[in-house]
């Protein structure tokens, strides 16, 4: 039986060609798409961090303030780190672009050359490969850095600048503005003199006995001798604060001198005391002996004493009314006073003198702790290590692996969606088939074939055609035009070496098995239950009426009714297109959304740049230049779904004129952007914890407010609260903005920043991601029109009785129309209606995590006329599809009613 | 005359396939007659139906309806007349599945101008209390009742009968023709049924015999038999 069935197949493939090489084609087309981008990302990311280990990538590095001694390099060495000197200097080209030189690699994150050779000697220089794309530069040209004339000898990329951003806060590659130059390091201290800013960082490989946290510590703790520090703006710095730290000390001591002169004093007094006290009574006694003696003239023999003077005198003096008697008892009494009153000083200065010594010890004391604080709290200030970046928290290095790593995981999900989507296309052409020869199944049935048999033999061509799909697009993919043309897309963006595409096993085997798989299985599924009928029943084509056809539509006109019911029958055909729409739709807006982020992007750039300058500072001057904006800018991270991005920190104050957000005042409170907003649904109220790496800090802000602000992914706080958090002082700032170019020492810049810039590189990913978003716009599109086309047609030919038999009643060509096609376009419209804002609903919830790795905001509001657009594009393709229909349905003849009665 | 069928035809394929099915037929029905077309298989009764009723071309000749020719038309044209003036009945019923009996009567209502009450139909023909039901819920009779309602909605003054009989057992086969009887009688409809058997010829007031794409011999029946009097059915 099998075989007497097989003999069908090759006519069944004839009398279905058209559908049947429609089908194939697009199984094909989908695969190679998905082959294609599956293995550029599987080349990349296994070639890219292949090459990177092959090339010594770092595990990490970290930058100084003045390079390591020798020995601590190798103290760090010996304990488990392999350290690299990375010392680069940017020079800035004639173009003003800016090439960051660096001296030779031995040991880690060596260059690999895709043209000429690496640099050997004086006088020559191999650069980036992306720089050089974009500047025209060829082996053999010369270029001119730091006035030195250099010849390029070798065109090739470095690992930790596989995307080569020059800040890791930049939002988006621009070649034309940077990029890397290796010279040999004679060369390079040639290059780099003193009036150069140079960026001391050092690349790290650990081995097993050293752990990053380790390590950190380590160079937190290494001995750093300032005074070495021969840069006269970092000079400047450390003036400052240790001008600060003498200030504070010199306070100190001159109160620690005064305390000791005012206890020397204080002794000196009390010593004096002693004498004047014994000298004040040594008087007393005398004029008291004088008084005993003039009184005993008088007669009197009482003797006077200090203590009985004065009651006796005045006894006396009452008895006599001798005015010479209270004469003498009135100086008697001035004299003793004096003696009690310099009894009281003497007591009081050896009081003082010993409250002056407690005094004097409290503020030695004090001197000798405040000294070590300040030898403690400046030490801390000015460690040596300004930066700590592990590998994995750097988006430079493994950047296009990360980067595809999402592409891949899409593309095999969306090739399986795809084929489920395609095998339930084909699933409709094989039940209607199924149907159409239910008879000729049942009389198979009677003559003994097994359902088996049957099952085999109707998903034989669905299997046929998704294998060959899959074989085709496999070969498609594997060849010129599919992998090598997908990777293009990555060697445009990031600087990886030139990698030969790979051919996985599993891509073979997910092209090639899994197609004719999904279509067994589906087709099977689908078919099995058709072909469960009894004998009879097939060679009658007996009809049941399920529950479809139950549904009460009495009152209903006959046009809404015949429609009702003939949607309701073809509703299978009418899901597999709204499924269809919906695939369509889900790949369209992945398209639209990467356009739209990227269009977002450049629009909010020029809208939310309101500076035409803005300069970040190494060294920022003691005041700010007129005509600037002081701001305060630290750089965190933040660790989203496993990928970390910088989120910059802007400290401002209220006035700032180029910023229309309001700061919060308070250590913990933050103004977010939109972007940041976006990027990881925050709201207000909520707590956003930022990670700052060289400190291994966390800091937790609560969200205070959301201010419209896009240009990147930024957060505000008030410049005062900002720079108590971060511990600098109250005129602290290491950002100027301005609307005109400032007049500022080179040395001090870290990097200058100009609008047109930002505008220019906003423009790049609209650029760099236009091949990638019209080829999703364009293939969801082909989808559409083609599974629209092939499931309008397969209900016409499944209705093409019925339109025969109502053609044969007389009804004329518009009103077959509006009976069998005008149903569908309600169908359309309503899949539409829902499938548009779902297939929006659910990208937006997935679209975040495919940039996750990309600093900027995910803003992916559509204009409503958009929406607007994409139905009437919608309707635009199902009316054009129905024209064609219109041909086919006018073209059925009622001759057809009788070819099936015969 | 209401219906002149005057040396059509009708052949298929070319060369050595070539066959000439119909070699000059020439008839004429009145109104309101009921006539049997009756011939063997292949005879090519069932093409010439198919010519009066457009459904199929006419190599030559010519067929007249009330007047009008049919041999030329245009394709609109034939769905004008197919509309204003016939009605199909046929072996195997065709009725839409997915339509209830009532609203595969609407079908043809809906594009007549003046249809006949639909509720009126279903009592004549017996489908009051089947009218929600669909086709796969009804014996074959009232399949072909409901075909018949279908076409007489639109009060068709020819219909075209291609075997009514032909799938139904010989009860069913009374039944229907007896309604066929009754509704020529009520409604004035000329009737042209095809048939191969012998014994529906006996209820009609005009019997053609085809062979071989000829009329081999065509009579007025005088000693007409009721329907519900036909034998071997």
């Amino acid at each position: 039986m099998k075989r007497v069935l097989r003999k069908r197949l090759p006519r069944d493939i004839k009398e279905n060609f058209p559908r049947y090489l429609a089908l194939y084609l697009m199984i094909a087309v989908a695969m190679y798409l998905i082959i294609s981008i599956v293995g550029a990302a599987d080349t990349i990311i296994n070639g890219t961090v292949s090459k990177a280990n092959a090339n010594l990538v770092e595990d990490g590095h970290f930058t100084t303030f003045i390079p390591l001694e020798a020995y601590q390099e190798e103290l760090l060495t010996n304990s488990g780190a392999i350290v690299e000197r990375m010392f680069s200097a940017d020079a800035e080209m004639p173009d003003g672009s800016v090439l960051r030189v660096f001296g030779e690699r031995k040991t880690i994150n060596l260059p690999h050359i895709d043209k000429g050779e690496k640099a050997d000697n004086m006088g020559e220089a191999v650069l980036e490969k992306r720089y050089v794309e974009t500047h025209g530069i060829s082996v053999g040209d010369t270029i001119e850095l730091f006035g030195k004339n250099l010849t390029v000898t070798g065109i090739g990329c470095v690992p930790e600048y596989d995307m080569p951003l020059a800040e890791t806060s930049d939002m988006v590659v621009d070649s034309s503005l940077f990029g890397i130059a290796i010279v040999t390091d004679e060369q390079y201290n040639e290059l780099v003199n003193d009036d150069v800013t140079e960026n001391y960082c050092y690349a790290y490989r650990l081995n097993n006995s050293l752990t990053h946290n380790e390590l950190k510590e380590m160079i937190k703790e290494l001995d750093f001798d300032y005074n070495k520090v021969s840069n006269i703006y970092f000079r400047e710095m450390i003036d400052n604060i240790l001008s600060d730290k003498e200030k504070l000390q010199d306070g100190i001591n001159e109160i620690y001198d005064g305390s000791k002169e005012l206890t020397e004093g204080l002794s000196e007094l009390e010593s004096a005391g002693d004498s004047i006290q014994s000298g004040t009574d040594e008087v007393f006694s005398l004029y008291l002996s004088q008084v005993n003696s003039v009184i005993s003239q008088m007669g009197f023999t009482e003797t006077l004493t200090k203590d009985n003077y004065s009651e006796i005198l005045d006894n006396y003096a009452a008895m006599t009314g001798s005015e010479e008697i209270a004469a003498l008892k009135k100086a008697l009494d001035g004299l003793k006073a004096y003696t009690d009153g310099i009894k009281e000083y003497t007591d009081g200065a050896g009081n003082a003198y010993n409250g002056s010594k407690e005094l004097s010890d409290g503020i030695s004391e004090l001197k000798s702790e405040t000294d070590e604080f300040l030898d403690e709290v400046f030490e801390l200030d000015i460690a040596n290590l300004t930066e700590f970046t592990e590998a994995q928290n750097d988006p430079r290095i493994y950047a296009a692996a990360n980067d595809l790593i999402t592409n891949k995981k899409i593309g095999l999900l969306a090739g399986v969606v795809i084929m489920i989507l395609f095998t339930y296309v084909i699933s409709v052409f094989v039940i209607h088939k199924v149907q159409s020869e239910s008879s000729i199944i049942g009389t198979l049935y009677a003559l003994g074939a097994k359902k088996s048999d049957l099952i085999s033999h109707y998903i034989t061509i669905p299997t046929i055609i998704s294998l060959a799909g899959g074989i085709t697009g496999l070969l498609l993919g594997f060849s010129e035009i599919g992998i090598p043309i997908q990777m293009k897309d990555t060697y445009n963006y990031f600087s990886v070496p030139h990698l030969e595409p790979s051919k996985p096993l599993y891509l073979m085997i997910y092209a090639v098995i899994m197609p004719p798989v999904v279509s067994m299985l589906v087709n099977r599924l689908v078919i099995s239950k058709k072909l469960s009928k009894s004998a009879l029943s097939l060679i009658r084509n007996e009809q049941t009426t399920d529950i479809r056809g139950r549904i009460n539509i009495r009152k209903l006109s006959f046009i809404n009714k015949f429609r009702i019911r003939q949607t309701l029958r073809e509703i299978r055909t009418g899901l597999t297109v709204i499924f269809a729409m919906l695939v369509c739709l889900l790949i369209f807006m992945l398209g639209m959304n990467c356009y739209t982020v990227c269009n977002n992007i450049r629009n909010d750039n020029v809208e939310y740049t309101k500076y035409e300058y803005m300069y970040t500072l190494k060294y920022p001057a003691e005041n700010p230049p007129e005509n600037s904006e002081p701001c305060y800018i630290e750089s965190l991270s933040k660790t989203n779904m496993g990928f970390t991005v910088d989120i910059t920190v802007i400290g401002i104050d209220d006035t700032n004129r180029y910023y229309d957000t309001i700061p919060v005042k308070g250590r913990n409170k933050l103004v977010i952007s939109t972007s940041a907003a976006q990027k990881y649904s925050l709201k207000k109220g909520d707590t956003f914890v930022l990670t700052d790496n060289a400190e291994d800090m966390s800091y937790a802000f609560e969200v205070a407010d959301i201010s419209p602000y896009s240009a990147g992914l930024a957060v505000f706080m008030d410049i005062d609260s900002m720079r108590e958090l971060f511990g600098q002082e109250d005129d602290y700032y290491n950002m100027l903005l301005s609307e005109e170019a400032l007049d500022i020492e080179s040395g001090r810049i870290y990097s200058v920043t100009e609008k047109s810039e930002i505008i220019r590189s906003s423009g790049i990913f609209v650029n760099q991601m236009r091949g990638m978003y019209t080829m999703l716009i364009s293939l969801s599109a082909v989808i559409f029109c083609a599974v629209m086309y092939l499931m309008l047609n397969v209900m016409t030919d499944r209705a093409s009785f019925g339109i025969s038999l109502v053609k044969i009643f007389g009804f004329r060509n518009k009103e077959v129309k509006k009976l069998y096609l005008s149903g569908n376009t309600f169908i359309i419209a309503i899949g539409a209606l829902i499938t548009i804002p779902l297939s929006k609903l659910i990208m937006n919830t997935l679209f975040p995590s495919f940039v996750a790795n990309t600093a900027c905001g995910v803003n992916l509001k559509f204009p409503t006329y958009l929406y607007a657009m994409i139905f009437a594009a919608i309707m635009l393709i199902y009316f054009a599809v129905n024209s064609v229909l219109t041909i086919k349905l006018n073209k059925i003849t009622p001759a057809q009613v009788l070819k099936n009665r015969e | 005359m209401y219906l002149e069928i005057k040396d059509v035809k009708k052949s298929y394929g070319k060369d050595s396939s070539h066959i000439q099915v119909l070699k000059g037929i020439s008839a004429d029905i009145e109104k309101g007659q009921m006539c049997v077309i009756q011939g063997t298989s292949g005879s090519g009764k069932s093409t010439l139906l198919n010519c009066i009723g457009g459904l199929d071309t006419m190599d030559s000749g010519s067929v007249k309806v009330d007047g009008k020719e049919i041999f030329g038309l245009r394709p609109d044209e034939i769905a004008d007349y197919r509309r204003e003036k016939l009605g199909f009945i046929f072996q195997f019923y065709n009725l839409v599945p997915n339509l209830t009996v009532r609203e595969n009567i609407e079908v043809c209502e809906y594009i007549s101008e003046n249809p006949l009450d639909i509720d009126e139909l279903l009592d004549v023909l017996g489908l009051t209390e089947h009218q929600n039901k669909f086709p796969s819920q009804l014996s074959g009779g009232q399949q072909q009742r409901c075909a018949i309602a279908r076409a007489l909605v639109k009060n068709p003054a020819l219909l075209l009968c291609d075997e009514p009989t032909g799938a139904l057992d010989s009860k069913t086969s009374r039944d229907i023709l007896i309604l066929l009887e009754k509704i020529n009688a009520k409604y004035n409809t000329t009737m042209l049924i095809v048939t191969h058997n012998n014994s529906i010829k006996n209820m009609v007031h005009k019997v053609i015999i085809v062979k071989d794409g000829l009329i081999k011999k065509d009579y007025i029946n005088e000693n007409r038999v009721p329907a519900a009097e036909l034998e071997d059915l």
